[in-house]
C-alpha cells in the first residue's frame, strides 16, 4: 500500500528551481534511500514532506490525504536532522521526550518510552546530559531516538551519518536496518554515500538536478543504471566508459572500441551503427587469452589498494584509461608495468545512447533495443 | 606585545591609573559629599577625612528637609518611585511588543520587513524634541499630559527599538532547524515559540531588557517636557531639587547617588552584555 | 521516470492553501503591535513640519498664520541661528574628536585581556551608565565656585578665578568636559571589542619581523580598526549634535545664550519665547542633519554587523 505519494512537486527558491515536478510513491514499511550529489534537492524534499517549507506546485499525499493543509505538528513524521538540531537547553532525556509530550498525557509512559528507545540506541547512560556534553555519536543517537520515539508513520532521516566519524558510520550502517525494521516505519533516508544507499534502501531514488534520474532497487540501479550519470554515481572506482560503435555482422554483434572489438549480446543488434557509450564496471574486467576475440591489450600504469581489493589503472594500447578491481591473483605478473590482455563477458557490458545518455537495454527476444 | 620593557610597563600603568582617576573620581567624590554635612562640604581646603553622617539620606527618605529657614518638605522619594514605575513598565511593555516583532524580523522575509525594522530603528536617531514639542500640545488635548500611561507610551520610543534590534540578532543566531524539530515533534507554532525560541534567546532578551531599563532610567528630556513634578523621574527631579533645596549640597549629592545607583548596579551585574547591547550587536565582544 | 509517465500526470498545481495564507500573515501579526505603538510618532513629526511653516507664537495666537518657508528663510540672515549652528558643530566636533582619541588610547592600553585590564575596562564603563543630566549635576557640584573640588584644584595651580560653566568663555569647555566624561567610555568599549576581535596573525608576523610599533599601529592596527572607529564616531556624532541633557542640566543654554545648541535653542524658543514656528523650523534643520548622518551610520553599522555575525558563526 502506498503510504506517501508526491505528485509533480515543484519547489523554487527565488529563480532557482530546486525540485522540478518530481513524483514518487513510497510503500508502507519501505525504506527508500534518496541518493544524489549535494545540492540535488534531497534535503528540500524531506523539508517539504515534514512541512517545513511548501511546494510551489504539486501535491504530497499521505494515505491519500493531501498534506499541504496539514501543519508540521500534525503530519505524524519523525525527522533526524543532518546537524542533529537538538534542543540545546534541554537534557537528552527532554529532547527525546519532546514528541511524547505532544501526545495525550500518559503519565509515566513518557519516562518508560524514553528509556526504552534510549536503551535500544545505547544512550540510556547519558540521558541527563545536555547536548553540548554529548559526543557526536551520542548526539546522533539522541537525534535518532527523538525521531523514532513517537513511532511516526513516516521517518525522515537527513543524512544522519554525515557528521559522525568513520567507525561509527560503519557500525550504524549495520545497526540501522535492524532498528528501522523493528519500528515498521516507512523511511526516507537521504544520503550522499552510494554504499549507504545500497545497504539501507529497499529502493533507491536517485535525485539529480531536481529530478529523479532513476528509482529502483539497489540491484536495478547498479546493474541497469538508467543513465550514464547514474552509472557513474554508483561504484568505486567509477565505471569505465568508452566511446564505441555497435556493429552487427552475420549474427555477431560487436562493439568497436578503438582497435579492439568486444562481443555483445545479440539483443543489441538494433543499436548497430549508432554512436554509443560503452560501460564496463571495474569488477567485470577479466583477463582473457591473448589474441582471442574481444581481447584488449593494456599496460598496468598504477596499483591503488582500496579496502580489501587491489585496483589497477590500466592503459590500453589505444591510450585509454581503464580501471579493474578484479583479483588477478597477487604475485602474478600483474604488477606495475606488466602487460595484460583483458576483456569482459558480453552480458556485463552496458551500452548508453551517446546523445541522450540513456541506457540501451538489450532486447532478449526480438533483438530490438528499448530505451 | 610580548616584548614590553619595564619603562613601557610603568608608563602604561600610569596612563591607566590616570584614566581610572578621571573617570571614577566624580562618582567617588559625590559619594563622599553625600555623607557630609553642609559645613564639612563648605570647608576649605576640602578634606578626605571627616566623620560621615547619614543625615542627607534620612532627610531625603523622610522628605523632611531642615534648613536654616525651617523645615522644607521634599518629594524625592516620589521621583524615585516614578523612575521605577516608568522604567519598569516601559521595559515590560516593550518586551511584550518587541520580542514577537524581533522574531518576525529574524525569521521571515516579508514585504516591507526591512523597511519597518529600519523605521523603528530611525526613531532612535531622530531629535526627540522634534516629536516631543508638538506632542505636549496633543497630550494636553487628549488628556495624556502628565500621566504614567502617556509617559510610558512615549518611552516606547527609547526602549522598543533597542530591544527589537538586540533580540532580533539573538533570534537570528538560533538555527531554524531546532524550531522545526520541535514542531515536527508535534508541537504548535506558539508552543515552539515559548518553549524553544524564547528560552534560547533569553540571554539576549535579558541584556536588552537591562540595557533599555538603563536608557529609560537615564532619560531626561521626555519627562522634562511631558511631566509635571508629581510624575517626574529622578533625572528631572534631582535638578529641580537643586533650586528647591537652596544650598543643601549634601542632599543634592545624596540624591545624585541614589539616582545613579540602580543603573550602576545593573551595569556591573550585566556587564558582559553591555558591549553588544550598546553597539546594537555590531560588535560581538 | 520515463518521459511517457511524466506526461501522463496532469500538471496539477497546488492552490494557495489556507495554511500558507495564515503563515503569510503571521509575521505581520507579530510585528504589528510594536509598529502600532510606535508609529504614531509620525503624527507629531508631520505636525512639526506643519508648525515650521507657520507664524505661530503661543503668546500671540491672533498672529497665527501660514507663512510657507519664511521661518527657514529668516534663518539665513539671523545671527542667532548661525550661532546655534556654529556652537552645535563646535560642540560635536570637539567632543567626538576628544572622545575618539581618548577612547582609542585607553582601548589600546587595555587591549590585552588580563584580569586587571578587564576590571579596569568595567570600571571605566561606569560613567556611561550615569544619566547625562545627573552627570551634569555631579559636575556642577564639583565645579561650584564656593566649595567645588575642581574649583579648589584649579585654584591650586593659580586659576583662582576659573568659573567653569558660569563664565561664557569657559562654559563650552565645561560641558564638553562632562560630555567627554560620560561618553568616552562608549567609544572605549566599542574599540576595545573591535581591537580584541582583530585577527592575531598580522601582529605576530610584524612582531617576528621586528617591525617598529608605531608602524604597526598606523599601518596595521588603525586600518583594521577603521570600520569600528567609523561606526563609533558616527554614532557619537548623531548623539552629540542633538545634545540636550548635559547642556540644559548644566546651564540651561547659558550663561546668556552661550550654549544654545540646536535642541536647547529650540526648547528655549518653544517654552521661553513661545515661538513654536521658529522652534519647529530649527528642529527640522537638525532633523535633516541627523537624517543624513543616520543613513551613513546605518549603512556602516549594517556592514559591521554582518561581519560580526560572520565571525561569531565560525
Amino acid at each position: 500500500m502506498t503510504t506517501l505519494a508526491l505528485n509533480n512537486v515543484t519547489k523554487r527558491y527565488g529563480k532557482d528551481t530546486i525540485l522540478d515536478a518530481v513524483s514518487l510513491s513510497i510503500e508502507d514499511g519501505e525504506t527508500l534511500a534518496i541518493f544524489g550529489p549535494s545540492g540535488a534537492g534531497k534535503t528540500v524534499l524531506l523539508r517539504l514532506i515534514a512541512g517545513m517549507t511548501e511546494p510551489e506546485a504539486g501535491e504530497i499525499l499521505m494515505n491519500g490525504e493531501d498534506l499541504i493543509e496539514v501543519a508540521p505538528e500534525h503530519r505524524s513524521v519523525g525527522m533526524a536532522f543532518q546537524n542533529f538540531a537538538l534542543f540545546p537547553h534541554m537534557s537528552a532525556f527532554e529532547n527525546i521526550a519532546a514528541p511524547l509530550e505532544a501526545k495525550p498525557a500518559k503519565g509515566d509512559g513518557i519516562a518508560v518510552g524514553v528509556r526504552k528507545i534510549a536503551e535500544l540506541l545505547k544512550i540510556d547512560h547519558v540521558l541527563n546530559h545536555a547536548p553540548r556534553a554529548l559526543s557526536n555519536g551520542q548526539k546522533q543517537r539522541t537525534a535518532l531516538a527523538r525521531a523514532l520515539v513517537g513511532a511516526p508513520k513516516i521517518l525522515l532521516l537527513d543524512d544522519p551519518l554525515r557528521n559522525v566519524d568513520a567507525k561509527l558510520r560503519f557500525e550504524m550502517r549495520l545497526e540501522l536496518p535492524r532498528l528501522l525494521e523493528g519500528f515498521g516505519s516507512t523511511v526516507l533516508y537521504v544520503t550522499q554515500d552510494y554504499r549507504e544507499a545500497m545497504a539501507l534502501g529497499d529502493r533507491i531514488a536517485v535525485l539529480m538536478d531536481g529530478r529523479f534520474a532513476q528509482v529502483g532497487t539497489p540491484e536495478e540501479i547498479y546493474l541497469a543504471p538508467a543513465t550514464i550519470a547514474v552509472a557513474e554515481l554508483f561504484g568505486d572506482p567509477v565505471i569505465n566508459l568508452f566511446d564505441a560503435e555497435v556493429m552487427a555482422e552475420d549474427g555477431h554483434v560487436t562493439a568497436r572500441v578503438g582497435r579492439a572489438r568486444l562481443a555483445l549480446p545479440a539483443g543489441f543488434k538494433a543499436a548497430a551503427g549508432r554512436p554509443v557509450v560503452l560501460g564496463i564496471r571495474p569488477e567485470s574486467v577479466v583477463r582473457s587469452r591473448a589474441g582471442s576475440a574481444g581481447a584488449i591489450n593494456a599496460t598496468v600504469a598504477a596499483l591503488l589498494p582500496l579496502n580489501d581489493r587491489m585496483v589497477r589503472l590500466l592503459i590500453t594500447e589505444d591510450g585509454q584509461e581503464f580501471y579493474t578491481s578484479r583479483d588477478f591473483g597477487e604475485g602474478s605478473d600483474a604488477g606495475e608495468g606488466a602487460t595484460l590482455t583483458i576483456g569482459a563477458a558480453p552480458e556485463d557490458i552496458m551500452l548508453f545512447d551517446k546523445e541522450s545518455g540513456h541506457r540501451i537495454a538489450p532486447d532478449a527476444a526480438a533483438g530490438r533495443p528499448i530505451e | 606585545m610580548q616584548h614590553m620593557s619595564t619603562g613601557e610597563r610603568v608608563l602604561r600603568g600610569i596612563l591607566i591609573a590616570l584614566a581610572l582617576i578621571f573617570f571614577l573620581f566624580p562618582i567617588f567624590w559625590i559619594v563622599l559629599m553625600s555623607f557630609q554635612t553642609n559645613a564639612q562640604i563648605l570647608r576649605i581646603p576640602p578634606s578626605l577625612f571627616f566623620s560621615p553622617t547619614l543625615e542627607n539620606y534620612t532627610s531625603l527618605i523622610t522628605g523632611q528637609l531642615k534648613t536654616a529657614s525651617g523645615v522644607l518638605t521634599l518629594n524625592f522619594m516620589q521621583n524615585l518611585f516614578n523612575s521605577f514605575i516608568l522604567s519598569t513598565a516601559s521595559v515590560a511593555l516593550s518586551l511584550v511588543l518587541a520580542v514577537p516583532a524581533a522574531y518576525a524580523f529574524a525569521r521571515y522575509k516579508f514585504r516591507f520587513s526591512e523597511d519597518i525594522a529600519f523605521t523603528l530603528l530611525s526613531f532612535k536617531f531622530a531629535p526627540p524634541l522634534l516629536v516631543l514639542l508638538p506632542l505636549t500640545i496633543y497630550f494636553q488635548k487628549i488628556g495624556l499630559a502628565n500621566t504614567y500611561f502617556g509617559l510610558i507610551w512615549v518611552y516606547q520610543l527609547i526602549t522598543l527599538p533597542l530591544i527589537l534590534w538586540i533580540v532580533r540578532g539573538y533570534f537570528e543566531d538560533i538555527s531554524p532547524d531546532i524550531e522545526h524539530a520541535y514542531r515536527i515533534a508535534g508541537h504548535s507554532w506558539a508552543k515552539t515559540f515559548f518553549k524553544i525560541s524564547i528560552p534560547l534567546a533569553r540571554p539576549g532578551i535579558a541584556a536588552a531588557a537591562l540595557l533599555s531599563f538603563i536608557f529609560a532610567w537615564n532619560n531626561f528630556v521626555f519627562a522634562l517636557v511631558l511631566a509635571s513634578a508629581d510624575k517626574q523621574p529622578v533625572t528631572v527631579g534631582a535638578l529641580a531639587f537643586v533650586t528647591a533645596s537652596g544650598i543643601q549640597y549634601g542632599q543634592i549629592a545624596a540624591a545624585a547617588v541614589i539616582s545613579i545607583t540602580p543603573t550602576l548596579a545593573l551595569a556591573l551585574f550585566a556587564q558582559r552584555y553591555l558591549v553588544e547591547g550598546l553597539s546594537l550587536g555590531a560588535v560581538k565582544g | 521516470m520515463s518521459a511517457l509517465e511524466h506526461a501522463s500526470i496532469s500538471a496539477k498545481t497546488a492552490s494557495p492553501s489556507r495554511r500558507r495564507r495564515r503563515q503569510k500573515w503571521l509575521p505581520y501579526l507579530l510585528s504589528l503591535p510594536a509598529l502600532l505603538v510606535t508609529v504614531w510618532i509620525v503624527i507629531p513629526f508631520f505636525t512639526a513640519i506643519y508648525y515650521s511653516l507657520l507664524r505661530y507664537r503661543l503668546s500671540l495666537p491672533q498672529l497665527k498664520g501660514f507663512v510657507w518657508f519664511d521661518n527657514y528663510l529668516h534663518f539665513l540672515s539671523d545671527g542667532r541661528f548661525w550661532y546655534t549652528v556654529q556652537v552645535s558643530l563646535l560642540y560635536t566636533v570637539i567632543t567626538v574628536v576628544v572622545e575618539l582619541v581618548l577612547g582609542l588610547g585607553i582601548a589600546i592600553l587595555l587591549q590585552r585581556s588580563t584580569r586587571f585590564n578587564n576590571l579596569a575596562a568595567m570600571l571605566l564603563l561606569l560613567p556611561l551608565m550615569v544619566a547625562p543630566a545627573l552627570a551634569a549635576l555631579m559636575w556642577k557640584l564639583m565645579t561650584n565656585p564656593n566649595f567645588g573640588i575642581l574649583s579648589y584644584l584649579v585654584g591650586l595651580i593659580g586659576l583662582t578665578n576659573f568659573r567653569w560653566a558660569s563664565d561664557p568663555s569657559t562654559a563650552l569647555f565645561t560641558v564638553i568636559l562632562v560630555d567627554v566624561w560620560v561618553y568616552t567610555p562608549f567609544i572605549m568599549v566599542l574599540l576595545l571589542a573591535g581591537l580584541r576581535s582583530l585577527p592575531k596573525q598580522p601582529f605576530e608576523a610584524a612582531a617576528l619581523d621586528g617591525v617598529p610599533k608605531t608602524f604597526v599601529f598606523f599601518r596595521i592596527t588603525l586600518p583594521m580598526l577603521m570600520p569600528y572607529i567609523l561606526t563609533a564616531s558616527l554614532f557619537r556624532m548623531l548623539e552629540s549634535i542633538q545634545q540636550f541633557d548635559i547642556i540644559y542640566a548644566m546651564t540651561q543654554g547659558g550663561p546668556g545664550n552661550t550654549l544654545t545648541v540646536f535642541q536647547v535653542e529650540s526648547y528655549l524658543q518653544f517654552f521661553q519665547f513661545t515661538n513654536v514656528g521658529r522652534s519647529a523650523a530649527l528642529l527640522m534643520v537638525l532633523w535633516a542633519i541627523t537624517f543624513f548622518l543616520s543613513n551613513v551610520f546605518v549603512k556602516n553599522w549594517l556592514r559591521l554587523r554582518e561581519r560580526a555575525q560572520g565571525i561569531s558563526e565560525e
